[in-house]
């Protein structure tokens, strides 16, 4: 997939990788407003930082005059975190009216942005949000006075819906309804969940059914097919218990007295049936004969002693 | 800017010589191999020279054991699906965590179909664990698929083992290998080392030859129903008139590959040149697949606290093409199957590169991304909220794998 960046994305990138005076890259000390978005097991995470010019009697009129972030993440994830410094400082906003800006601002700043990369600009507008609330509880303004609706209150508690990246149920209807998303793919590029394993996309509870409840049952479409989980165990194979003990008795008898004297060992790693798989360790391991050693010493030993169809296999 | 191609894993030039090969048969000598006049027989001679030039890098098995294919993902789409369409009432298929999507995806799929499949998990390096393996081969086991050299990574399995060991414990489990990456890096000889190597996939872009071409080994005798049906070229086997330009120029590129087989060499000398300057100057860097054996031109780093992708776009400002298994490369959300099966940890899971060298590298290149590296990785570093630029580590608070140590190699 080559990059769909716009010119202006691309610009910013490089500007701010490179600290052209005028970027934002960086973190305010003792900072007025903290937010983060996002974490490193999810592939992206914006630290948000912003200092106000206080206002002498009310806190409402602070107003924003710096604005710095740190960003773990993808070309389109640190021209977004850019872009959001850019618009906050540049629109001498009070932390309140800076609540208005929203992900779209910063797609529309950056001239566009890939759609599998919209969730960049939506970590940028939820890091914003939190670092707005982290300067009410500093400033001690009540929030919900100041008219502004308490959304995310709860969301972190609530019943995880994907799981892979960790988003919760009341999040993502919240999101459904302010960034319109209709379909599973437009929830996945907006705030990514459902992008990995996709095991919630038609669980009952899963992302469909959280669209159906927000817009109405959709006509349904060939879903895609259920997940398979790989499954990295594997099943020993049934071997007879009296079998097993009568090689590993031989073995231990006599095979491995045999070799030992050499300087070598032997291990037996499984057996099925009748077949015997066997390591040699020790001097025998890098000896041009060891394939040789085994199979005509241990296989005629076992032979004679326990029973004339095993085999041995060297691993 | 000059090109800096490092992502020959992905894609090679396309050889001159294969080039010249290839032109007359996309001008004047344009007749169906299969038509029955003189004019035609000169094209028909074409796909048996390439055919057997095909069969010699392999070894020098039969040639008509080989079918030409679209590529790699043609033909183990084929050869996983054909062996299960031959013997469906055998159900049991063992392949690996780390395969490339065009075997995992297609275990995936005949395990939702009702197959039984068992996915061999890796460790750190990437390497099989053997007795894993043994203890997963049952009566009922149809097919084995197990990649030679992971594309992400180059981590090498042993191959011609696991297949002597298949065939020991039941001679009718048929071994099949992707060999798409080592085709041309490796020598190959399926009539002696790889013998018990019963299907092989390989395409034709990944040494040299175009796009849109590669091929099937599949030894005489293996059940293997077809993909293609409703013609009668390639013995039946692979129906559709044959792709001569491309089938051509795959011949040719395969005779390259096997009289540069010595050189592989140098490329592992550059190679270990850009791993050891790296290791040397990054600090928190992984080198995926460290410890194992690897492919002589492949290079994975995870660099903790950053992002590919975002690495991958300086790069190509430097003119540096490379690529990364981060989930923003991907055009998915998860970062690489493979770096996840091998527990890279997760500060260094979204970090990665993969540099891959061809016959064209030289050393000049190797020393451009050695002097420019360093300075994309510090670049996002300073930008990165997990790591303290003054200090060059990680902030205390940054979150770590337990135990905390640096992993510098």
């Amino acid at each position: 997939m080559a990059w769909e960046y716009s010119e202006k994305t691309r610009q910013i990138f490089m500007d701010a990788v490179h600290g052209k005076p005028g970027t934002h890259m960086g973190e305010i000390e003792k900072p007025d407003g903290f937010g983060e978005h996002g974490s490193i097991v999810c592939g992206d995470a914006l630290r948000f930082t912003f200092r106000v010019r206080q206002h002498a009697t009310d806190p409402l009129q602070d107003v924003i005059t710096e604005a710095r972030y740190l960003t773990f993440g993808c070309t389109s994830a640190i021209a977004a975190s850019e872009a959001l410094c850019t618009i906050i400082e540049h629109g001498q906003y009070t932390p309140i009216q800076a609540l208005k800006v929203t992900n779209q601002d910063i797609v529309r700043f950056l001239e566009g942005l890939p759609a599998q990369k919209i969730h960049c600009s939506v970590m940028g507008a939820e890091a914003l949000e939190s670092a707005v609330f982290n300067w009410a509880q500093k400033r001690g303004v009540d929030l919900a006075l100041a008219g502004v609706q308490l959304q995310t209150k709860g969301e972190d508690e609530g019943r995880i819906v994907c799981k892979c990246f960790s988003v919760t149920e009341p999040y993502i209807r919240r999101k459904i309804k302010e960034l319109n998303l209709r379909t599973i793919p437009d929830i996945t590029n907006a705030i990514k969940a459902g992008g990995a394993c996709a095991s919630c996309h038609h669980a009952p509870g899963g992302l469909q059914d959280l669209l159906d409840e927000a817009w109405g049952r959709q006509p349904a479409a060939g879903g895609p097919p259920p997940p398979v989980v790989p499954r990295t165990e594997t099943p020993a194979g049934a071997s007879s218990f009296q079998r097993f003990k009568q090689i590993e008795q031989v073995i231990a008898q006599s095979v491995r007295p045999a070799l030992q004297h050499d300087g070598g060992d032997i291990e037996v790693v499984d057996i099925k049936d009748n077949l015997v798989y066997c390591r040699l360790s020790g001097a025998c391991a890098g000896c041009m004969g060891a394939q040789a050693t085994l199979k005509m010493m241990v296989e005629r030993t076992l032979k004679e002693e326990v029973s004339e169809q095993l085999r041995v296999i060297a691993v | 800017m000059k090109t800096i191609y490092l992502d020959n894993n992905a894609t090679t030039a396309v050889a001159p010589e294969v080039t010249a090969a290839l032109a007359p048969f996309l001008a004047d000598q344009y007749f169906n191999p299969s038509s029955a006049y003189d004019q035609a027989r000169q094209v028909s001679a074409a796909l048996q020279t390439a055919r057997h030039e095909l069969a010699v890098l392999l070894g020098g098995v039969t040639p008509d054991q080989l079918t030409f294919t679209s590529g790699a993902t043609e033909s183990n789409n084929w050869a996983i699906g054909g062996v299960v369409r031959a013997q469906p009432q055998r159900r049991h298929i063992v392949t690996t965590a780390v395969e490339h999507p065009a075997v995992f995806e297609v275990c995936k799929e005949l395990a939702r179909q009702g197959c039984d499949v068992t996915f061999l998990p890796v460790d750190r390096s990437g390497q099989l664990d053997r007795d894993a393996y043994v203890r997963a081969l049952r009566p009922d086991t149809l097919l084995v698929t197990i990649m030679l050299a992971n594309n992400e990574t180059g981590v090498l399995f042993p191959v011609a083992e696991l297949a002597r060991i298949a065939h020991e414990t039941n001679p009718a489990i048929i071994f099949h290998t992707d060999a798409t990456q080592a085709i041309g890096k490796l020598p190959l000889d399926l009539t002696g080392e790889f013998e018990h190597v019963d299907l092989l996939s390989l395409s034709g872009h990944k040494i040299h030859a175009p796009k849109g071409v590669g091929a099937l080994y599949a030894k005489r005798g293996t059940p293997l129903r077809p993909l293609i049906i409703g013609g009668h070229q390639e013995n039946g086997r692979r129906a559709g008139t044959e792709n001569v330009p491309f089938i051509v120029a795959l011949g040719r590129a395969a005779r390259l590959a096997a009289d540069h087989l010595a050189g592989v060499d140098q490329i592992r000398q550059l190679r270990d040149r850009l791993e050891d300057a790296v290791v040397r100057t990054i600090p928190y860097l992984e080198v995926n697949g460290h410890g194992a054996p690897r492919l002589p031109n492949t290079l994975n780093l995870s660099c903790h606290y950053i992002e590919g992708e975002s690495i991958l776009y300086q790069l190509n400002e430097h003119g540096i093409c490379a690529s990364s298994g981060s989930a923003c490369t991907s055009g998915s959300l998860e970062p690489s199957h493979v770096l996840k099966a091998m527990h890279v940890p997760f500060t260094a899971m979204h970090g990665s590169v993969r540099f891959s060298l061809s016959r064209y590298t030289t050393a000049a290149e190797v020393d451009r991304v050695i002097e420019v590296f360093p300075e994309v990785v510090a670049s996002l570093r300073r930008i990165s909220p997990y790591w303290d630029a003054a200090r060059n580590a990680p902030r205390p608070t940054a979150p770590q794998e337990s135990p905390a140590q640096p992993t510098n190699h």
